[in-house]
């Protein structure tokens, strides 16, 4: 009773606030806005649009060049907007920035910590994320996210500034760069590099100096020890990492990322090379600081490992950069092991009764040129593509409610003893399988 | 554009180079070496040999680097030898320097290699380890029988004594 009152007498107060509703006013108002809309754009904004537009390069669509009001008045035509879509979507920005590069990761990094925190939580019978959203939680990452943008960043006085700030921009820049050498679909790829595998392992290797030297930027003992661990860590299971693909690379015959999910249609590697896509599977767990390998952020022995004393958005990058991580590697198991895109034809093909009859509704006809935008290989492939990164994740995330965590003398001989040599086994059987002429250019397979 | 590239490069490496040696904190001083590293690698990138290109970056950024990077973190921070700044000797230094590389650079300019000009596609990596497979077998077999002994050697340094019976 008494919330109720007290709601009513903000309500009266509020009031008063609130100048008294004048038409006069109101018609101002909205004279004012258009007068500022009408010289802001005039002044600024037609401006910056001419200088911008006099360093792009317009691309030819139909034969002809496609200036900007060709381009509003075709906008403003459904029926001819989708040839401008269909080579804006064939541009190098589309790939960097929305499909195969950055925003298909990052929308399957934002999924996976949704997937994440829910599936433990139901793994472990509690509840999770629940009021955000009202359904399941589900805004709760993006409260999450406005939460890290405002918060405030806090340097250590005695850090050391430049690498402070550069360490999360630098994680998040190798992370994508990994995530650019994944191939999605048949030519859906960013960096399409003839020795893709040699690349991954080249930017691999940038991983544990950007986490070395952040935690050795911010002068503080917990990260110190966390990025201590996290270097011998990654160090000593990249070698089984590598060795476990060389005999994918052997079979294959290519180091092309793409030749290699081109090279298993039919068989994916992983029923001829399990050991290798098990050892590979475990490298994966201890690159990512997954439990039972999250010994550089053991929460419960050095609080938050390397990650002590990032905060507000550094913080959030240097998540952002861990589930990108997580993603390219996850899609790096799907194109080594798992065949890639290739997969029965599941979509259903393009109705052709609309491409050449065009959409009917009752008595308007509509014939939309330029369809289909995207062909039915391409839409099948990034499906089955989808659902094997899905799937690899779903694995990648589930030691997490199950296991503890390990010590790290185990740690480093479960590395240097047994992964490796169960990874040179892995090359003994490729070679074997080679020789014998089963497999490989020219094999009976 | 190639020739901006290769000034560019050269800018980084050497740049990098002297900054690795001059810098007073040995942390800057090895990202610095890091640098020269990555440039020497850009070379690679810009005389088409990609497969040593990539190999420098993993080999010798990727690891190389994060070992100096990892003995200098575990150094005491104070500098263990006291460095006499000496001008006259640093001008003499660089003065040597110079010599060196200016009579280097005529000789190799008076020379017939910087008037080498061929047409023949840059080798590919592939042919480099047919060669390996099969004309040059012996060495690769040294050469994995070396790795070979280093690995094993190198878990046998690593291998601790089993205390207890139980590890």
């Amino acid at each position: 009773m008494e919330f109720e009152l007290l709601a009513c007498g903000g309500r009266q107060i509020m009031s008063v606030i609130a100048p008294t509703f004048r038409l006069s006013y109101f018609l101002k108002s909205i004279l004012d806005n258009v007068f500022w809309i009408i010289v802001l754009v005039t002044l600024v904004g037609i401006p910056a649009i001419q200088i911008v537009l006099f360093y792009i390069e317009m691309p030819v669509i139909n034969g002809e060049l496609l200036t900007p009001f060709l381009a509003l008045t075709w906008l403003a035509d459904p029926s001819r907007a989708i040839p401008i879509v269909k080579a804006f979507m064939y541009t190098d920005f589309f790939r960097i920035a929305v499909f195969p590069g950055f925003g298909l990761a990052a929308l399957v990094a934002a999924g996976t910590i949704f997937v994440e925190r829910k599936m433990l939580a139901k793994l472990q019978l509690r509840v999770g994320p629940f009021y955000c959203g009202k359904v399941e939680g589900i805004l709760q990452l993006a409260g999450d996210g406005l939460k890290l943008i405002s918060k405030e960043i806090i340097i250590p006085a005695k850090a050391d500034k430049p690498i402070f700030w550069i360490a999360p921009v630098a994680f998040v820049g190798t992370a994508a760069a990994f995530v650019s050498l994944i191939p999605v679909a048949p030519g859906w790829v960013v960096a399409d590099v003839e020795l893709g595998v040699l690349a991954v392992f080249a930017v691999i290797g940038f991983f544990p100096i950007v986490t070395v030297l952040s935690a050795w930027s911010a002068n503080s003992k917990f990260p110190f020890i966390g990025g201590i661990r996290a270097l011998h860590q990654m160090i000593s299971f990249e070698i089984p990492l590598i060795l476990s693909l060389l005999g994918v690379v052997m079979l294959a015959g290519t180091m092309s990322l793409t030749g290699i999910a081109e090279s298993q249609e039919f068989i994916p590697w992983i029923v001829f090379l399990p050991v290798g896509a098990i050892v590979f599977f475990i490298c994966i767990l201890a690159e990512l600081e997954r439990i039972p390998f999250d010994l550089p952020e053991a929460e419960s022995e050095i609080v938050a490992g390397w990650l002590t004393e990032f905060s507000g958005m550094m913080y959030g990058l240097v998540q952002l950069g861990t589930y990108l991580k997580l993603y390219a590697f996850a899609a790096l198991f799907t194109v080594m092991f798992l065949g890639g895109w290739s997969g029965p034809m599941l979509w259903p093909p393009f109705p052709e009764e609309i491409i050449t009859d065009g959409i009917q509704l009752g008595p308007i006809t509509a014939t939309i040129p330029g369809l289909p935008l995207l062909d039915q290989a391409m839409l099948n492939g990034v499906l089955w593509f989808l659902l094997k990164t899905v799937a690899v994740i779903f694995f990648i995330l589930l030691p997490r409610g199950v296991f503890p965590r390990i010590r790290i003398d185990m740690l480093l001989s479960l590395g240097w003893y047994k992964l490796i040599g169960l990874s040179f086994i892995n090359i003994f059987i490729a070679l074997a399988l080679l020789y014998a002429g089963v497999l490989g250019p020219g094999g009976i397979i | 554009m190639a020739d901006a590239v290769f000034l560019a490069l050269s800018v980084l490496t050497v740049g990098s180079a002297i900054a690795a040696l001059e810098m007073r904190s040995l942390i800057y001083g090895s990202i610095a070496l890091m640098g020269s590293l990555g440039g020497v690698a850009g070379f690679f990138f810009l005389l088409d040999a990609p497969f040593v290109a990539l190999f420098q970056l993993a080999v010798y950024v990727g690891s190389i680097a994060v070992l100096i990077l990892f003995t200098v973190m575990l150094v005491r921070r104070e500098l263990i030898f006291k460095k006499i700044e000496d001008k006259r000797r640093k001008m003499a230094g660089i003065g040597l320097m110079l010599v060196f590389l200016v009579s280097v650079g005529a000789l190799i300019m008076s020379s017939g290699i910087h008037q080498l000009e061929s047409d023949s596609p840059p080798i590919d990596f592939r042919e480099i380890g047919e060669d390996f497979l099969v004309y040059y077998w012996p060495a690769l077999v040294v050469m994995a029988l070396i790795l070979s002994g280093a690995v094993t050697g190198a878990l046998v340094l690593a291998r601790r004594e089993v205390e207890n019976g139980s590890n």
